[in-house]
């Protein structure tokens, strides 16, 4: 059900006279490659290179821009993530998986502010189609209750019937509302910011999608950040030391 | 007709999933605001904590749209 939705990215698509929206580019061993999935590729390629060279020949000092800009991202994210999950050494612990996050999600919601993106075959964003986004909220998912049980072993299970025993059902749905909520959410905002924008694109092409484009930026800063705290959020309360 | 209906159907799910978030969201925000200018060397805090609560209404506001889009797949 939730799968299908390329076929509304494409219907949607050929309304606005984009002719690639979801549909497959070529073929490599049966597995059909889209848009959606070389754009990964070259953000993935992009990312690749920036660290890289960011990190080629660190400084303790560092006098490249280039570390400078990388070491301010990285630590204003890390204070915030402190700030969620309680203790910097919890932070730094699970920062791998949300640094990671927040910095593909970040470049992935920028890739639709390219020249002819969503119109140009091979360049969409990759967030802009429920698969992607469910895909990251289902590593989220497995992951919270991964480092859970692997923090508490078998009382991890507890907290289902924490409050009162009879909760469990809710509590249950609580976890399975979860990474549902977390890949509509990217998913709904990026999709439809790229949709308006194709739409205001559609009635004049010159200027008008620029403030929506404008908004986009702030959007998509704002969902890559709501991304990854909700992340952080979820498997610091996962992992959280006992206090009780 | 029906294909009518169902369009209606997905607009309505969107504008009326979108009144009680957008009253909340609003709610929040003053608030927020309001405390900040009361005690403003706290803003990070209270923007981290507006951000994630903001996310969690605009979740109730998501799930109408997805309302729409499924309902939307029925043409």
């Amino acid at each position: 059900m939730f799968f299908a939705t390329p076929v509304f990215a494409a219907e949607a698509a050929a309304e606005h006279g984009a002719e690639h929206g979801g549909g497959a580019l070529f073929s490599i061993f049966g597995l059909e490659v889209s848009s959606v999935v070389t754009t990964m590729w070259g953000l993935m390629i992009v990312l690749f290179l920036l660290s890289y060279f960011a990190t080629r020949k660190i400084e303790k000092i560092p006098e490249s821009r280039l570390q400078n800009a990388m070491e301010f991202v990285l630590e204003a994210l890390l204070s915030q993530l402190s700030g969620i999950m309680g203790g910097e050494k919890m932070a730094k612990k699970y920062f791998p998986l949300l640094g990671s996050f927040f910095i593909l999600i970040l470049a992935s919601n920028y890739s639709g502010l390219l020249p002819g993106a969503g119109h140009l075959p091979g360049l969409q964003p990759p967030t802009s189609t429920l698969s992607v986004t469910a895909g990251f909220a289902i590593i989220v998912f497995l992951c919270t209750h991964y480092f859970g049980i692997k923090k508490k072993g078998i009382g991890y299970f507890k907290h289902f019937v924490q409050p009162l025993p009879f909760l469990l059902p809710l509590n249950i749905i609580e976890e399975f509302v979860r990474p549902l909520s977390l890949s509509l959410r990217l998913y709904g905002n990026i999709f439809g910011e790229e949709m308006v924008v194709a739409s205001l694109f559609a009635l004049i092409p010159l200027f008008l999608p620029l403030p929506m484009m404008l908004l986009g930026i702030l959007f998509g800063l704002i969902q890559a950040f709501v991304f990854t705290m909700l992340a952080a959020l979820y498997i610091g309360t996962a992992a959280a030391e006992h206090h009780h | 007709m029906v294909e009518g209906m169902i369009a209606l159907g997905a607009a309505l799910a969107v504008a009326i999933a979108t009144i009680g978030p957008g009253l909340g969201q609003g709610n929040a925000a003053g608030k927020a605001m309001e405390s900040i200018a009361r005690q403003p060397e706290a803003a990070g805090e209270i923007r981290t904590a507006l951000i994630l609560s903001l996310a969690f209404m605009e979740a109730l506001t998501i799930y109408g749209l997805l309302i729409a889009f499924l309902l939307l797949g029925k043409f």
